[in-house]
């Protein structure tokens, strides 16, 4: 019982970073078509962002405006230099963003090293809860996520920003004739999406090893979700971080962490394969 | 042609005399180079030819590696030689089938989906071969490899490994010249073009996938001897990124661009990579600007620089359409019926009951304004757009949920509104693609023999359009009207039953209109097809049409002759932009 209640928190815990880290990837993806592929890397950046606060013997709490300063600079100067040159060319951004991807992780590997850092437990009590004792920060960290989400879907369903967004991903063309800033909202949606990635990295980051490359399991990851979960609802996108964070985490505990991957993937190939627009698709 | 027969061999004379020429470090790094080349030239194949990127390809380099090291170790023969280039070629072919298949199916054009699966895949690999110690020996590898028999690792190892570069690339140069390779490239062009004239594209893409995966296992099988110990990072994601940079660099159109790439940063790397500590991302920032700025890379940069002052050099000659094909002997009677066919996109009823039937050949126009659903009829006839609710038989076959590369099996034809050709490559390319399409036997993809169709109805279509026989000239450079023509010539190429052509005469001008006029009525009495057009231009209908549909919102409205429909009320209401 006990194990059962263990493995349903880091269930719903490693469920919803994965959800916050897939929401920036589908924004960009989903909204401006351009399949991000440094999009683990602007989790690993915010990662460090935490290591360099940390090692500056400042508050944790620096960590979050310190990312997200990071993430729109480098993902402003990435639309700016790149992205907004290839809209209309999605296998070419896959491309530009793959090399912006390498480049990043180069950069902080020739600054930081490749070595392992460590961000050290920011909230290192337990809670009990349901007659376990589970980290008090894991259970902060799922909170923080359902209060963002919920503030994000209401602000993209009420605000005049939202509806702009919306009219531009439905018909640019007559967005900009109407006066809508299309330029200007990409750039946006874009610099969005990649902080949202960022700020995850800094809540994960005293939870995991920080490295150059953990980016990479992160894009990937996402990528499953968007597979299985399907673009443009956000039901989908919670499921399929259920399904993927569920199975990894299921099949993790049963075998090893190669299994899990392993299941991960195999799922993903099948949903391509027969339900090709996710799960949601009536097709 | 003779041109980069010359180059080629230029090339591979040099790789031989290299060892007669440095010291033998050299040559046996630069063996391992080549070996890299090689498996760009396997990513050059899917990427510059068949338009999707693999990007974790050093997987199938790795299992190579992997299946080398492993049979290697102790004492052999050249049996067990034999056996370790098969399996290293096999396994990863198999594999990247298997991948492709499932992963092409469902996916049209470059899309980032394969893309992914594939870093995804050799991630796996990289944890597999970790974590598989029994195996593969985990973090430390293989080790205790033996060189093959009487073969100095060293030494002339590397002759071994220049042949079975000279084997692939003259194998990738055959493959990329026969109607297979033609027909890869036509997809990087426009798959969707490509399925409507009936080839299950994803079978061509998984196959070129899987010679990618053969090229790069074989790559692989040299490796372990050549190095002695095989570890994780052969197949590991950081390699695979390695090989697509080298190739982008290199020049991903050709075959020898991958290798120079390869064989260049290599020995810069070598150089560079201890004292300057920024060389990775100086390299990674070449990636970002031959993306953005040179897709051909250092051979395309090289080859456009020799067209400058050679212009000719590279054209190549056609062989002669020598052997005429017999042209169609029976043509299928005519049953085309829809059966209150309903498709509904989000709130929007795009065809609402639809109900018609054509029982006669001949020209049938169908009529309508905009948004009365005309284009999407025909989707729902050709398998693009799936219906929910109804039926549509073409005689006696049910087309739900028919995929769009079947219906040409059965004798449909279709011309998509916007002309669909294929602009990069020649006029001549594109008319032998459509050609070929439902013709060719499965070793006629591999054989050069197609080049040599002709059929009469093209001899008709060309004196109808005349710049059909410029054949060096490409598509791209047509005009619009010139492109309705192709892709007219294109669809009727196949002597389909039933030719769906969607606005065949939007774009043309008054000449060119009388000649697409002329050219398809001639058609429809010469086949005996039947036809389906989709027209704006009532001048155009007024001159083909024996027949007349009209729709409107979803619905069919009136049929029959011109005369009647022009004297149909409800009709006119449509028309005149009253309210029904």
């Amino acid at each position: 019982m006990e194990a059962l209640i263990t493995f349903a928190l880091n269930f719903i815990y490693s469920s919803a970073t994965l959800a916050l880290i897939v929401l920036g990837l589908a924004m960009v993806f989903g909204l401006l078509g351009v399949m991000n592929m440094a999009h683990g890397e602007f989790v690993m950046l915010g990662a460090y962002s935490a290591y360099v606060v940390q090692s500056l013997g400042l508050n944790f709490i620096w960590a979050v405006p310190i990312s997200i300063l990071v993430c729109v600079i480098v993902g402003w100067f990435m639309e700016w230099s790149i992205i907004r040159h290839l809209y209309k060319r999605p296998f070419d951004t896959l491309l530009a963003t793959w090399g912006v991807a390498i480049l990043i992780r180069k950069g902080v590997e020739v600054i930081f090293s490749r070595d392992y850092k460590s961000v050290n437990q920011v909230m290192p009590g337990t809670v009990d809860l349901f007659g376990i004792t589970y980290p008090s920060y894991r259970l902060v960290l799922v909170a923080i996520i359902l209060c963002l989400f919920t503030v994000l879907f209401l602000w993209y369903q009420k605000s005049k920003t939202g509806l702009r967004i919306k009219a531009m991903v439905q018909n640019p063309e007559l967005a900009s004739a109407v006066g809508i800033d299309t330029a200007r909202l990409s750039t946006a949606t874009f610099i969005i999406g990649v902080s949202f990635a960022g700020l995850a990295g800094v809540l994960l980051a005293p939870l995991v090893r920080v490295e150059p490359y953990i980016g990479l399991d992160y894009l990937l990851s996402s990528f499953f979700i968007l597979i299985v979960g399907g673009l443009g609802t956000l039901e989908g996108l919670l499921i399929g971080s259920a399904v993927i964070g569920g199975s990894d985490a299921l099949i993790s505990t049963i075998f090893d962490k190669t299994a899990g991957y392993l299941s991960v993937l195999l799922i993903s190939i099948l949903f391509l394969w027969l339900r090709p627009n996710g799960i949601f698709s009536r097709h | 042609m003779a041109f980069s027969l010359v180059i080629n061999i230029v090339i591979f004379a040099i790789l031989i005399a290299i060892p007669f020429l440095t010291n033998s470090y050299s040559a046996y790094q630069l063996g391992l180079y080549l070996l890299y080349g090689m498996v760009g030239q396997g990513i050059a194949l899917c990427w510059g030819k068949g338009g999707f990127l693999p990007l974790g390809q050093a997987l199938f380099f790795g299992i190579g590696a992997y299946i080398s090291g492993k049979l290697l170790q102790g004492d052999i023969g050249w049996g067990i030689v034999l056996l370790v280039l098969l399996l290293s070629i096999i396994v990863p072919a198999t594999i990247a089938a298997l991948v492709g298949l499932l992963v092409f199916d469902r996916q049209i054009g470059s899309g980032p989906y394969f893309s992914l699966i594939t870093l995804a895949l050799s991630l796996l690999g990289y944890q597999l071969a970790n974590s598989q110690v029994w195996l593969t020996g985990g973090f430390n590898g293989l080790t205790g490899i033996s060189g093959l028999p009487g073969i100095d690792s060293y030494g002339n190892l590397y002759f071994f490994i220049v042949g079975a570069l000279l084997l692939s690339t003259v194998f990738l140069v055959y493959l990329i010249r026969t109607p297979f390779g033609q027909m890869l490239e036509a997809i990087r062009e426009n798959e969707e073009r490509v399925q409507f004239l009936g080839i299950h594209t994803s079978w061509v893409k998984a196959v070129a996938f899987a010679i990618s995966g053969a090229v790069a296992g074989l790559a692989g099988a040299f490796f372990a001897p050549h190095q002695g110990i095989v570890t994780p990072q052969v197949v590991g994601f950081i390699l695979s990124a390695e090989l697509v940079i080298w190739t982008a660099v290199g020049g991903r159109f050709g075959f020898i661009g991958p290798v120079i790439g390869a064989v260049a940063i290599g020995f810069l790397a070598s150089g560079l990579r201890d004292s300057f500590a920024y060389w990775e991302v100086v390299v990674a920032l070449v990636f970002v600007l031959v993306v953005l700025r040179m897709p051909g890379g250092l051979s395309g940069m090289s080859l456009s620089f020799f067209k400058r002052f050679f212009p000719n050099i590279f054209s190549r000659e056609q062989a002669p359409r020598s052997k005429i094909i017999p042209a169609k002997q029976s043509i299928l009677k005519p049953s085309l019926i829809f059966e209150n066919v309903s498709v509904n996109i989000g709130p929007v009823s795009v065809l609402n009951e639809l109900s018609f039937s054509i029982k006669s050949s001949g020209i049938h126009c169908l009529i309508g304004p905009n948004g009365a659903g005309k284009t999407s009829a025909l989707n729902a006839l050709t398998g693009k757009l799936s219906f929910n609710k109804g039926e549509i038989f073409w005689s006696d076959n049910s087309l739900k949920g028919v995929r769009p590369f079947r219906t040409p099996k059965i004798g449909i034809g279709r011309k998509l509104q916007v002309p669909s050709i294929f602009p990069n490559l020649s006029i001549r390319q594109n008319i032998d693609i459509a050609l070929w399409v439902n013709r060719l036997r499965l070793n006629e993809f591999f054989s050069m023999s197609p080049y040599s169709w002709d059929l009469k109805l093209l001899d008709e279509l060309q004196s109808s359009f005349l710049f059909l026989r410029e054949d060096q000239e490409l598509a791209g450079n047509l005009s619009v009207g010139q492109r309705q023509m192709l892709d007219f010539t294109m669809t009727v190429l196949a002597e389909p039953d039933l030719i769906l052509l969607d606005e065949p005469c939007a774009g043309l001008s008054k000449g060119e209109t009388e000649e697409m006029i002329e050219a398809i009525s001639k058609l429809a009495l010469s086949s005996g097809a039947t036809f389906i057009i989709v027209e704006h231009d009532m001048q155009v209908v007024e001159l083909l049409s024996e027949h007349v549909f009209v729709m409107h919102q979803g619905k069919m409205l009136a049929e029959g002759s011109l005369e009647e429909i022009r004297a149909n009320k409800e009709v006119r209401a449509i028309y005149a932009g009253g309210s029904k």
